[in-house]
Order: C-alpha cells, then sequence, then structure tokens
C-alpha cells in the first residue's frame, strides 16, 4: 500500500510563528493559558535550552529564559489544518486526518512513481498561500509508520519496499509514542532503539508487555497494517441567487431572502441534519461583497428560525447600493434533531434567545454578548473571564422543574465593580493614604482605609508589584485604590 | 386575627395568591419587601438611584440572584464607563448562576436602548439590569411598554435619575450608606466587611411610596470568611451632605 505521509512537526509553534512573524527567529514555548498554564509545544531551540512539553509555564519559562511564550490558537491551528486537507484532495482522493499536522494519503491506483507522488503533493500544497507558508514534510513508504518516519527524516524521504525494517532500525523508542514508564522499563532492559526492539522474540515480549505491544514489535520491524482511514466527508448545503433582479428596498430583499432560506431548509431536511450556523453572503450592485455569519444558539432546519435570525442579523447592515446578489450557504450540519418537550415548564424558548442573541450581535458587535465565568486567579483582574453565551444555558429540561425561589437572607452581598484603572492624585500622610482626588473631582478626606495588601509576581515576565487600600471618602464612596510604584490608580468600587 | 384570616383565605384559594405573587419579584430583603409592598413589581421599570458606594450594585445583584435561580437575567453595562463592570465573583457570592446571566456590553446610551430593546422584546429575561442613562422620553416609552408586555422587571443603576426617567419609572428607590463596617482596627489587618444601606421608596405607583428600609451588606469576602455577627467590627457612620438633602428633598418623613 504506496502511502505518503504529509507531517508538520511542531505544528502549533507553526501556528504561532505564522500568527506572529517577529517569532520566526526566537525560540517559542506555546502554552494552554497565559494564567497557570503549561507548556503544550515547544520549538527545537526553546527544547534545546531546556524547556519541555508537559511544564508548568514558570518552568518552563524558567528553563528557557531567552523564550517567548504565545498561548495557543487551537481555533486558527484547526482551521488552517482543514485548508491543508482540503489542499491534499487533490493529490488523492483518499486522505487521513491523523490530527493537527498529520495526514496521510494512500496512492493506489495513482498512476506514476514515488517521486511524482510526492511531487503532486508538493504541488498540490503550493496552490494555497496559507498551506505553503507552513513548515510541512512529507515522506513516502509502504505502509503509515514508515511514511512518517520518512516524513520525520525529511522533506522528500521515500523508503521502497523492502527497506523499512532497515530504515527504521536505528531510530529511537520515542518514536513509537510509548509513555514514560515502558521507555523506561524497556531502558532497564538495554531496549533503546528499533533496532534492538525488533531483535526481541515476539511472543515473550508480547506476553511481558501486553496485547499492544504487539503493534511496538511489528513497527519496529519496519510494519504497519493499520489502514488509511478516509476523513469524512463534509456535506455543503449551498444556494445562491444571481441574476433575478435588484432589491432596492429593505421588504425586496427581505423576500428574496425568505424564498433562499427555505430553499436552504429543504435542502438541510432532505439531508436529514440541523444546521448550527450560517453564512449569507450579499452581493451589491457596486461591486461590494458583505458577509454576514450567523451562530445558531441551537441546530435547526426551521425555516422559520433561520429567517428570523438572518434577519436580525440583517438589521445591523448598512447597504449602500441594491442587492444583486445571494448566496446562503448552511454550516456545522449535525445529525438528526431531538423533539423538545411539551412539558418544559418555564424555561425560555431557545430559539426566541438564540434570535435575541442574533439582534444583539447584529447591534453592538460580536463581542458585546457575553458570559462571566470565575477562574483561579491570584488577582483581582485575573479572576473572571467572559466567553461567548453558549446555548447550553437555555436547553429546555426535558421535565418540569419546580426550582424553588433562593432562599431569603438577611444579609445581601456588596457588589465589586471593576473600572477601566485611572490614574488618581492621592496625598500620603503617615504612609497612608489621606487625600483622595478623583479626576474632574473636588479632593476628598479618606475616613477610614484598610491595607495595604501587597500584589508582587510574574517576575519572570512582565512583572506586577502594587499596594492596594480599600478607602472609605468623606462622601461615603468606598473605593479600592493601587500604588504602583508611586503613581496612584483607581481600580474599582463597592457598591 | 388579620392574619389567621389572611392564612385561611390563602389556604382556600392558593391560585389567587400565586397569580398575585408571579406581579412580584422578592428581593429577600425582608424590610425592603415590606417597604416595596411585598417585592419589586414586574413589568415595570425600577430606578436604584444613589452615589457609588451606596449598595444599588448589591440590590440588583439580589434581584439578578432571584431571576437566575428560575431563569435568565441580562445585565447591561459599560465597563469603560464611569460605573465599571460588575465583579464576577462578587456576583456569585450574592448567588447569581453566572451560565444564565447574559452579559451585554453597551458603550454609549444609545446602545444600551437598544440592547434593553432586544432583550425585552425577547420576554425571555425575568430581569434586566441596565445603566441608568439620559433618553428621550420616547425612549422611555417604548422600553416602559416592552418591559410591562414581557413581564420583566427593568432596574436601572445611577447615581440621579433624568427627568424622563423619574416620569417613566414606576417605582424609583433612592440607596444611601448608613454605616461601614471593618473588621479589625485599621492598616494591614483591617478589612472591609460590610455596609448598611438605607433604602427610601421615591415613588410607588402600585403601593404607599414613602416608606423606608435598612439592608445590611457584606463583602464577598467577608461572606466567603467569618459569619457577619461574629466577627470583631468597627463601625464608621457616614452622613453626607447628599443624603440629608434627599431626606429633605424627596421624602416625607
Amino acid at each position: 500500500m504506496p502511502v505518503v505521509c504529509v507531517l508538520a512537526s511542531s505544528y502549533k509553534v507553526s501556528i504561532a510563528r505564522l500568527n506572529d512573524a517577529a517569532l520566526a527567529e526566537v525560540p517559542v514555548i506555546v502554552a494552554d493559558r497565559r494564567e497557570r498554564g503549561h507548556a503544550i509545544a515547544v520549538c527545537p531551540q526553546a527544547y534545546a535550552l531546556g524547556a519541555r512539553v508537559g511544564m508548568t509555564l514558570v518552568q518552563a519559562a524558567a528553563a528557557a529564559r531567552e523564550a517567548t511564550v504565545v498561548v495557543d490558537d487551537p481555533a486558527r491551528g484547526r482551521a488552517l489544518w482543514e485548508r491543508v486537507l482540503d489542499a491534499l484532495d487533490a493529490a488523492s482522493p483518499l486522505v487521513e486526518d491523523a490530527g493537527d499536522g498529520v495526514a496521510y494519503l494512500e496512492m493506489r491506483g495513482i498512476p506514476g512513481s514515488e517521486r511524482a507522488w510526492l511531487a503532486s503533493v508538493r504541488d498540490a500544497l503550493a496552490a494555497d498561500a496559507e498551506c505553503a507558508a507552513l513548515p510541512l514534510s512529507a515522506g513516502f513508504a509502504t505502509n503509515k509508520f514508515a511514511a512518517r518516519m520518512a516524513a520525520l527524516a525529511g522533506n522528500g524521504t521515500i523508503v521502497r519496499i523492502g527497506e523499512e525494517r532497515s530504515f527504521v532500525a536505528p531510530l529511537p523508542l520515542q518514536v513509537l509514542g510509548l509513555d514514560p514508564g515502558t521507555l523506561e522499563r524497556l531502558d532497564l532492559l538495554g531496549v533503546r532503539d528499533l533496532r534492538t526492539l525488533a531483535a526481541l522474540p515476539h511472543g515473550p515480549f508480547v506476553r511481558r508487555f501486553g496485547p499492544e505491544s504487539a503493534d511496538w514489535h511489528a513497527r519496529a520491524g519496519g510494519v504497519d497494517e493499520t489502514p488509511v482511514v478516509p476523513r469524512p466527508r463534509r456535506i455543503a448545503i449551498e444556494r445562491k441567487m444571481f441574476g433575478e433582479g435588484t432589491a432596492e428596498r429593505e421588504e425586496q430583499l427581505l423576500f428574496a431572502l425568505r424564498t433562499l432560506v427555505a430553499r436552504v431548509a429543504d435542502d438541510i431536511a432532505y439531508a436529514g441534519k440541523r444546521c448550527g450556523a450560517l453564512e449569507l453572503e450579499l452581493e451589491c450592485e457596486d461591486g461590494d461583497r458583505i458577509a454576514l455569519a450567523t451562530t445558531l444558539a441551537q441546530p435547526t432546519a426551521q425555516s422559520t428560525t433561520l429567517f428570523d435570525l438572518l434577519r436580525a442579523r440583517l438589521e445591523g447592515t448598512a447597504l449602500q447600493s441594491p442587492v444583486i446578489g445571494l448566496r446562503l450557504v448552511a454550516q456545522r450540519l449535525e445529525e438528526g434533531g431531538t423533539e423538545l418537550s411539551l412539558f418544559a415548564g418555564s424555561d425560555p424558548d431557545p430559539e426566541v434567545v438564540g434570535i435575541a442573541l442574533a439582534r444583539l450581535e447584529a447591534a453592538l458587535g460580536p463581542s458585546a454578548v457575553r458570559r462571566a465565568s470565575v477562574i483561579a486567579g491570584n488577582r483581582y483582574e485575573a479572576r473572571a473571564a467572559y466567553e461567548a453565551f453558549a446555548g447550553d444555558a437555555f436547553t429546555r429540561s426535558p421535565r418540569i422543574s419546580f426550582a424553588p425561589p433562593l432562599a431569603p437572607n438577611e444579609i445581601g452581598t456588596l457588589a465589586y465593580r471593576i473600572l477601566a484603572p485611572r490614574a488618581i492624585d492621592v496625598r500620603v500622610l503617615r504612609g497612608r493614604p489621606a487625600i483622595v482626588t478623583l479626576p474632574g473631582a473636588a479632593p476628598s478626606t479618606v475616613i477610614d482605609v484598610a491595607g495595604p495588601w501587597r500584589v508582587d509576581e510574574a517576575w519572570w515576565a512582565e512583572p506586577i508589584a502594587n499596594d492596594a487600600y480599600d478607602v472609605l471618602l468623606d462622601d461615603g464612596a468606598l473605593l479600592r485604590i493601587v500604588d504602583e510604584r508611586g503613581t496612584w490608580f483607581l481600580y474599582g468600587s463597592y457598591d | 386575627m388579620r392574619a389567621a384570616l389572611s392564612v385561611e383565605h390563602r389556604a382556600a384559594s392558593p391560585e389567587a395568591y400565586t397569580l398575585a405573587e408571579e406581579r412580584l419579584l422578592r428581593s429577600g430583603f425582608r424590610e425592603l419587601d415590606a417597604a416595596l409592598g411585598g417585592g419589586f413589581p414586574r413589568g415595570v421599570i425600577t430606578t436604584l438611584e444613589g452615589p457609588p458606594g451606596s449598595g444599588r450594585s448589591a440590590i440588583a445583584a439580589r434581584l439578578l440572584a432571584n431571576a437566575t435561580s428560575q431563569g435568565l437575567a441580562a445585565l447591561v453595562e459599560s465597563p469603560g464607563g464611569a460605573e465599571g463592570a460588575f465583579y464576577p465573583p462578587a456576583l456569585v457570592a450574592a448567588g447569581v448562576d453566572l451560565s444564565r446571566l447574559l452579559v451585554v456590553r453597551a458603550d454609549d446610551a444609545t446602545a444600551v436602548a437598544r440592547a434593553a430593546d432586544i432583550l425585552l422584546r425577547a420576554a425571555a429575561f425575568g430581569v434586566v439590569v441596565i445603566p441608568g442613562v439620559a433618553l428621550r422620553a420616547a425612549a422611555w416609552t417604548r422600553l416602559a411598554s416592552l418591559t410591562h408586555r414581557a413581564n420583566a422587571v427593568l432596574v436601572t443603576l445611577g447615581t440621579a435619575a433624568s427627568d424622563e426617567l423619574r416620569y417613566f419609572a414606576s417605582v424609583r428607590v433612592r440607596m444611601s450608606p448608613a454605616t461601614v463596617r471593618w473588621s479589625g482596627e485599621g492598616g494591614l489587618f483591617c478589612t472591609l466587611a460590610g455596609l448598611d444601606v438605607e433604602a427610601a421608596i421615591l415613588k410607588h405607583k402600585r403601593a404607599a411610596p414613602g416608606k423606608r428600609a435598612r439592608v445590611v451588606c457584606a463583602t464577598f469576602e467577608a461572606r466567603e470568611g467569618a459569619p457577619l455577627a461574629q466577627t470583631t467590627l468597627r463601625e464608621r457612620t457616614v452622613a453626607t451632605a447628599e443624603r440629608t438633602q434627599t431626606r429633605g428633598r424627596d421624602v416625607a418623613v
């Protein structure tokens, strides 16, 4: 089975370098998140400096002080890899997606030699500018494991029939992806490369290390019988409306849109799917194209819901000239659907909420509608995060819920309001704030003060060192003010 | 005797009382609910007025907590504005279910009005909290109508209500700080423990205005620690000029 493997080693690092050209020459550590994060990918330079995958961010940054830490962008990584897979479709009809950064192409039945197949893969990738920017390597062999090792060895490496065992023999055991415990056990037995492993007797080795070790033994001998599994085909439901006149008024546009949505909804229902997102493109007479993307709170195939959402999305759009064409694409198609219960209690209708969200996004922008969450953090500002308001919050429950109202509590909770930090004037007497002057206000006397609470962290990156005080002013305001190395800021207020 | 009759009547006709109670949203503060005639009425605009530090956000947070325990609620805020943004951990401490709270960022008065319009039109949010921005009378008319149709509580938070808002709000509550409590004598070993606020009902179209209530609030950090009553407290009474003026001008004492 002739197989070509396309490999992007350190794929996440490559994505980070594509996002920021300044990272091209510097060591890079990719972390899952900035606060209390872990290293999930390191470039060879950072590895040489001592950073390792799995270290905490503090450990990795301390080990490789010259390295730049960036936060992973999984959405961008996935989107780009989908582009790579789409581009590879031009080289073979059978492409396997083996995760971000690895793809296999089966070349059986495609005329040509090994070199021609590798050249066709290179041409397919070169046709897309973004794919061409990725440091991809392609290797050929007669099975997936050997092809991957060939791609790892260098771009354009060819392993011919019968050469697989000798090609993989000098490679270290780490290429098998074994866990550290197993690697240590094999090391104690003196097994450190694939040649030694392949030389072990198959039966006793498998009995000692378990059934999964049969695969390790086979791969050490250059044998891999796993087939290339084609990636699932995406169904694209798309309808266009061109050359049927121009829409100059809102009513005309909505009439055309209603017709288009009905056709798309029919297609979705015919495929037995539900749609989770819509992309509408308007082509105007002056050549302008306006793309509007809408996410559905709950996937559906109902044309009325789809139309209402798109109409809400259009509310925030200003058109400069008549519309001459419409294109509507249904995305995120899901299987079947769940029946909504008749006995859903007082839970809000998800479609109604979804339309309200679409309207808010159209009117105020996509980042204006959010949901807050509490996360772990040392500083006040780092203990909250905002994310998109997902549909699971208002999914109807299958039964009536009789949630009792909150029990009466005579003691309320004082709210804290975070303010955008503003420089303020503070006069200090005997080491404590005495008079506070807010921007545009008269000086206020401090009646009571609590603090300071010192924050001193992130010394390894951008140092944060300040002293925070809670003060009660003579006008009754309860504020949190912060002294950052002699400059005072207003951070928040209790209310 | 009246209480006994009331209980008997209630037992005989629970449906009538359920309907009546659905027209109110209780804050859970007994004194404040009593001053409001049972709770905050649904379907109307309510203003919580007072300077920063007067506890208006604490009352709003309690209303959001009650709303999210039953359904969805929405909070419209301007993080870059003078009032800032609600701090999520404090909302959680107040009992708000953040997964059911929609936070909308609106940077100017028009955006606030548009957001409130869309949220109320959906009729899916039991409580909508917005900053008390200055809008034209036409906008408040529209919002009042939508609030009534959605049977929601539209709460505005601000230092003082504009003339238009004073007219269209059915309930106006003036908040002012009364006593600030600190645990400890001062300095490093002192923390803000809580605040007593005074609520004065300036206007109420469905009950008698002019009543007063006192609400005790603890900081969210104090609530996570020792109970308020068991903490060694130092109290400071706040007597601002504004508060004195409010008593004299707006409320018949």
